[in-house]
């Protein structure tokens, strides 16, 4: 019998963002194995954003290599990180960024806009399901009329709706009070572990840092050791 | 393919047309499009300017709106002041102005015109060609409405009777259908205009009755009143173009007897006898023309104006859809942060161009469509006013040259649009998403 392939681990080394001579984010190597809980903390302006934009394929470093398995991220032609990240990642945002307009269903379903004409409904049922699994009970309610925690639950839902293999928060939490922020954490957790998900969550929550496998910190752009 | 296209109904041509000029619109969205699907997207971002889309849209509307209708109404008046002068196969008058003769007894406006005497009367009532022959005298009114003299013929050459009968004496007249006398009535005519009280009364004691009521023909001819033509020579203390002692009215005329009139109506037994009777009645002495071909060359004249007319129009659309345009381009800036979230979430470069297209697109084509209505109504109020003005039955409702004209505007703008769709498309999605 042959074992299912595990997911790769996500890998940097050496690599390095500039704005002409200044050093925005330097990473000498950093392995992120498949199902890890990564926590990334640091000043204001530190680069956090800047690492997590790296890997997601938004930033192309000017130099080092980002590598999900067999694939270099950072090699790849815009359109191909553009098609990398829409397969494997899940992006969440500090101000949630929903369309106010749409139903929670088609913010969460969002990605079925430009998918292939076959993963359309495929789509739609997992952002139906997730959303569901988030607790937002009435997903054709418009996104303006729902509260800041379900805001970031049907945020959290859009991230998942693609079922990543990662996924990458930025500041998941800071957009919302205490009691939200813990059961966003623990659904993004939950549901990280329920599929064996690697999660890379930059923030400065430490209730959410604290629900992390390591924390790593960032000081000056430089990714130091864990915290 | 020119004899396939020759042989095409107008109708299709027409709607081939259409899809031609629509074509390029369509093949911009197709391509932009294609395999993406941008619309909830672009109606999101629809919904949430509201405000800034209906002005966009009101914008596009109201120049193709002023666009369709200026071409519509020119070619309405161009029918119709074509189809009021059909009956008039060939007018012969004193040697002058075409144009005022024309004018004067097509579309019964006032002018001074020579009188033709006994000698034209008596070649043209031995000239074996010609089928009909009715002098038109005008001059008088009722009221602000034409009374002009001629023949029971010329009434039923004009066009049929809705009610009543053609007159069959000399106190008795014809109405148009718009005249609010009614078969019964009685009505006394004033010299002229009736601008003073002079004129007003200068022809009391010479009373008729209407016998019978014009079926509409959409021509001035509508609101006249129609008399003998020997009642206005009697009432202006003239011979009555007969013999004294001989009551009776309608040709054949006595040349010794006869007074004179500004204008014959002329029609030949034949067609081509028209052409033959208007080279032969092209004298010294009097002038024969085809009011048709008279309006064809008016139409001309003003057909620079017409040009001129149309180009206005174009360019106004233009440049309307140029600002409007213009801001697309300001709102794809401000729609940016979202393009980027699209970006982040792994869609397509492309599909931020699409969705930008298909919002441009949906604001162009409300404008164009709402524009077609606005032109449609707007028809019908300059129909009504210019019906009013001319008394020519101007016919309100677009056609397929103002359909043509919107696609053209669709398009050219739907083409235009894909400039905004590429500042979107351009734009850093990094930057954006941390709102630089």
């Amino acid at each position: 019998m042959i074992a299912p392939a595990r997911p790769p681990a996500l890998t940097l080394s050496g690599v390095e963002v500039r704005d002409g001579a200044r050093v925005l984010l330097r990473v000498d190597g950093l392995e992120v194995p498949a199902g890890h809980l990564l926590g990334l903390c640091g000043p204001s302006g530190a680069g956090k954003s800047t690492l997590l934009h790296v890997m997601s394929g938004l930033i192309c470093p000017d130099r080092g290599a980002v590598r999900w398995g067999g694939a270099d991220i950072a090699g790849m032609s815009e359109g191909a990180r553009d098609a990398f990240r829409g397969a494997h990642m899940g992006l969440i945002f500090q101000d949630f960024m929903l369309f106010e307009e749409l139903s929670a269903l088609d913010n969460a379903a969002i990605a079925a806009a430009w998918a292939p004409a076959p993963a359309r409904a495929v789509i739609r049922a997992r952002a139906a399901q997730v959303l569901r699994d988030l607790g937002i009970e009435a997903p054709d309610t418009p996104a303006s009329r729902l509260s800041g925690g379900e805001r970031q639950r049907v945020a959290a839902a859009r991230a998942l709706a693609g079922d990543p293999q990662i996924l990458l928060a930025d500041e998941p939490t800071a957009s919302l009070d205490r009691a939200g922020a813990d059961r966003l954490i623990a659904d993004l957790v939950r549901m990280a572990r329920a599929h064996g998900r690697t999660l890379i969550c930059v923030s400065h929550d430490d209730h959410a840092l604290a629900a992390m496998d390591e924390v790593r910190v960032i000081t000056d752009g430089t990714l130091g050791g864990p915290a | 393919m020119r004899d396939l296209w020759d042989q095409m109904p107008l109708t299709m041509q027409d709607a081939a047309i259409l899809l031609a000029l629509l074509a390029p619109g369509l093949i911009a969205g197709v391509l932009a499009m294609r395999g993406l699907r941008p619309w909830p997207m672009a109606r999101a971002l629809l919904r949430r300017n509201r405000g800034i889309n209906l002005l966009l849209a009101g914008l596009m509307a109201l120049s193709v709106g002023l666009g369709t209708a200026l071409t519509s109404q020119e070619r309405a008046l161009r029918i119709g002041s074509a189809r009021a002068a059909d009956p008039f196969d060939v007018i012969v008058a004193a040697p002058g102005d075409r144009i005022s003769m024309l004018l004067a007894a097509v579309y019964l406006r006032p002018a001074d015109a020579p009188l033709l005497g006994g000698e034209v009367l008596a070649r043209m009532q031995a000239d074996p060609r010609i089928a009909l022959m009715a002098p038109i005298a005008f001059g008088d009114s009722w009221n602000g409405a034409p009374v002009v003299g001629s023949t029971a013929e010329f009434v039923r050459h004009l066009g049929a009777m809705q009610a009543g009968r053609v007159f069959a004496a000399e106190e008795e007249a014809v109405a148009g259908a718009l005249s609010p006398l009614q078969v019964g009535d009685h009505f006394t005519p004033a010299h002229g205009g009736g601008a003073d009280d002079e004129d007003q009364n200068a022809h009391d004691g010479h009373s008729f009755e209407i016998t019978g009521k014009m079926a509409p023909t959409g021509s001035p001819w509508d609101r006249a009143l129609i008399v003998p033509i020997e009642a206005v020579w009697a009432v202006h203390g003239l011979p009555e173009g007969h013999a004294p002692g001989t009551h009776t009215i309608g040709p054949p005329f006595d040349p010794a007897y006869f007074p004179g009139t500004p204008a014959f109506l002329v029609s030949a037994k034949t067609m081509w006898g028209n052409y033959a009777l208007a080279n032969d009645y092209g004298t010294d002495t009097t002038m024969a023309f085809f009011p048709g071909a008279e309006l064809s060359r008016l139409h001309g004249l003003l057909g620079d104006v017409r040009r001129l007319m149309s180009l206005m129009a174009g360019l106004a659309q233009a440049l309307v859809a140029a600002g409007a345009l213009a801001g697309l381009a300001a709102l794809a800036r401000l729609f940016a942060p979202r393009f980027a979230l699209m970006r982040a979430l792994g869609a397509p470069r492309r599909f931020t161009l699409a969705v930008m297209w298909s919002y441009a697109a949906a604001l162009i084509g409300a404008g164009a469509a709402g524009g077609l209505m606005l032109g449609w109504a707007a028809s019908f109020i300059a129909a009504r006013i210019v019906t009013a003005e001319t008394e020519i039955a101007v016919s309100p409702g677009l056609g397929w040259p103002e359909l043509h004209l919107v696609a053209a505007f669709f398009s050219t703008a739907a083409i235009l649009a894909l400039a905004p769709a590429v500042i979107a498309f351009r734009r850093p999605a990094v930057e954006d998403l941390r709102g630089r």
